[in-house]
């Protein structure tokens, strides 16, 4: 901290280092100020407790609420006990949900991260425009998720859908597949969809890691005979390794809770079977109207993609301190 | 990462470059050319590479009883973008700049903040905003919306101006620059590069907002954003798919605009970790 000209005399008493003991009127000056400076802070604050705090809390409360659609009107239904979760979590779709967005998840990050890294290592290698196909590489992850979904809707009709219409011409089947009418098939729908989405930012983050590794290491694993397959396993992985967990563990939190492309693409059907939890909790909520059922079922979503939170908060511990005084 | 490399490898990559843009782009060129067709050619019997009979109908139709829509649309995305602003810059800068006892609850508060599922909030704002009269009004859907920014928002910028030199913020407090002085005159002037990253995206995700648009606008009143519209065209395949498409590529617009514009910034926001849904 170097002072290089003098405050002004006006200003003197409130830009004074805060030493002298709090009786001294500099220093009461200096304490208001340090506490007008929290009115930065209060919008944020405002903010937080009415978008997160608020909704989150009162979803609790709801979940242990007697809900129906007369309810609507009094913010506080009777006291329902353990009722919501009792009848949401005995539901044999609400049980195949959970199934199915653990499949979801960890299917869409497995894929993504194989297709990612394997796109990553050939946008590290040199081609011609490979800066423009590396941003082009982008675009699927700042779509609306909606419009992805509508467009996978699209490609994926039984008659004059691309995609049968693709694999008929590459002999790869003979029939067109009705890939939104069956449910096996609508699930691996919303599961390619969802890996299509989130190739770029695997892509993206592994990319910036692979321009860390030193060439050096890379040189020296070669001349001690190491071939590719060794240099990636042994040299290249590790170093990037921890890139890759902040992806999986990023990629958790969106995947778990994806709603928008799923709605597009399929709405959950056929007969709910490509339901999973954020859309199930909508499903009960805004088309059965039981609103402490999707507030319990709300609360399973919550806790799982809060499973992730501490690992995310360490991931990030070295923003957690620091701050100038 | 290779200093040399063979010739044989150039060609192989430039092919699995080509291939895998193929795969990457073609969903996007499907709908433009489609928003190029009738309704009744695109759920025919087969799926064209290309129109048969080039048509700006669809674009017609769309801005003649969109256009409401596009305009509202554009009001719900920029009014994020500025609430987010409005919100996270100060408390970034107090964050940044000053130490507090609760700092890192505060920024561990934040990083739940961001993980918390976007259909809880709306489950509950819903029910709220009933008793609030928030429901049916731009105030209310933006306040939502931004919900999808403002921690990413204080998070990025706060984390760059902790990069800023310090002595530049010291001089200014000798010269007698109040807070907001100081904030306004020297650290948002600094800050630019972040801001405009998470402006953009607070822009994208009020621009692509589809679960507090259909929870939170049950009236499906004129302010319905285009992401309702198009999903309101697809219930109605057979009439409006045209229609639907033409909304579509403009749906997609922005983000491939800004993608030109500025992607320096869109590029360091994805790595900065930014969560999306």
């Amino acid at each position: 901290m170097t002072r290089s000209a003098a405050p002004p005399a006006e200003n003197a008493g409130a830009t004074r280092p805060v030493r002298a003991s709090s009786k001294t009127p500099s220093s009461r000056v200096a304490r208001l100020r340090q506490w007008s400076r929290l009115v930065f802070l209060v919008p944020a604050g405002l903010f937080v407790l009415f978008a997160f705090a608020l909704p989150v809390a009162y979803n609790l409360l709801l979940s242990f609420q007697q809900t129906s659609p007369a309810t609507i009107s009094t913010l506080f239904a009777p006291f329902a006990g353990l009722a919501n979760y009792d009848l949401v979590l005995s539901n044999s779709t609400t049980q195949s949900v959970i199934v199915r967005t653990f499949l979801f998840t960890a299917g869409s990050l497995l894929f993504q991260f194989l297709i990612g890294f394997a796109l990553a290592l050939l946008f590290s290698l040199r081609f011609p425009l490979r800066r423009l196909a590396r941003s082009l590489v982008i675009i699927p992850w700042l779509l609306p998720l909606l419009i992805t979904g509508l467009t996978f809707q699209y490609l994926l009709q039984l008659e004059a859908g691309a995609v049968n219409q693709i694999l008929q011409f590459l002999g790869i089947i003979d029939e067109p597949i009705g890939f939104l009418l069956t449910p096996n098939w609508a699930f691996v729908s919303i599961l390619v969809a969802n890996i299509w989405i989130g190739i770029p930012f695997f892509t993206v983050l592994l990319f910036s890691a692979l321009q860390d590794v030193p060439v050096e290491l890379r040189e020296a694993a070669m001349i001690d005979g190491a071939n590719a397959w060794q240099r990636l396993t042994r040299v290249t992985i590790p170093i990037v390794r921890p890139v890759i967990e902040v992806a999986f563990v990023l990629g958790f939190v969106f995947t778990v809770k994806v709603f928008d492309l799923v709605i597009g693409l399929t709405q959950g059907g056929p007969a709910n079977t490509t339901q999973i939890l954020a859309t199930w909790a909508y499903n009960l909520s805004f088309q059965q109207y039981d609103y402490g059922a999707g507030a319990a079922l709300n609360t399973v979503l919550l806790i799982i993609a809060l499973l992730a939170a501490p690992i995310y908060i360490w991931l990030n511990r070295q923003w957690l301190r620091g701050g100038q005084s | 990462m290779n200093r040399r490399q063979r010739p044989v490898t150039t060609v192989l990559a430039s092919i699995g470059a080509l291939l895998a843009l193929v795969v990457v782009l073609f969903p996007l060129y499907a709908v433009i050319i489609a928003s190029f067709q009738t309704s009744d050619q695109l759920i025919g019997a087969r799926f064209n590479f290309w129109p048969a009979t080039p048509t700006l109908d669809n674009y017609r139709n769309v801005i003649d009883v969109q256009g409401g829509h596009i305009a509202s649309t554009l009001l719900i995305a920029g009014g994020t973008a500025l609430l987010t602003l409005a919100i996270s810059l100060p408390a970034a800068h107090l964050l940044a700049h000053y130490r507090f006892r609760v700092t890192a609850i505060i920024i561990g508060g934040l990083l739940v903040a961001q993980i918390l599922p976007s259909i809880v909030i709306a489950n509950s704002l819903f029910l709220l905003y009933h008793h609030l009269d928030l429901l049916d009004t731009y105030p209310g859907l933006i306040l939502a919306d931004a919900s999808y920014a403002v921690p990413f928002a204080i998070l990025v910028v706060r984390a760059f101006m902790l990069g800023l030199p310090k002595d530049v913020l010291q001089a200014a407090k000798v010269d007698g620059a109040g807070e907001w002085r100081t904030f306004t005159r020297i650290v948002l002037p600094m800050s630019r590069s972040a801001i405009i990253t998470v402006a953009v995206f607070a822009f994208l995700n009020g621009w692509g907002d589809f679960i507090f648009a259909l929870t939170l606008l049950p009236g499906s009143s004129g302010m319905a954003p285009i992401t309702l519209s198009i999903y309101n065209y697809f219930g109605q395949f057979e009439q409006n798919l045209g229609a639907a498409m033409a909304l579509a590529v403009m749906g997609m617009l922005p983000a491939a605009m800004l993608l030109i514009a500025a992607q320096r910034y869109i590029a360091a926001g994805l790595t900065l970790g930014s969560v999306k849904g």
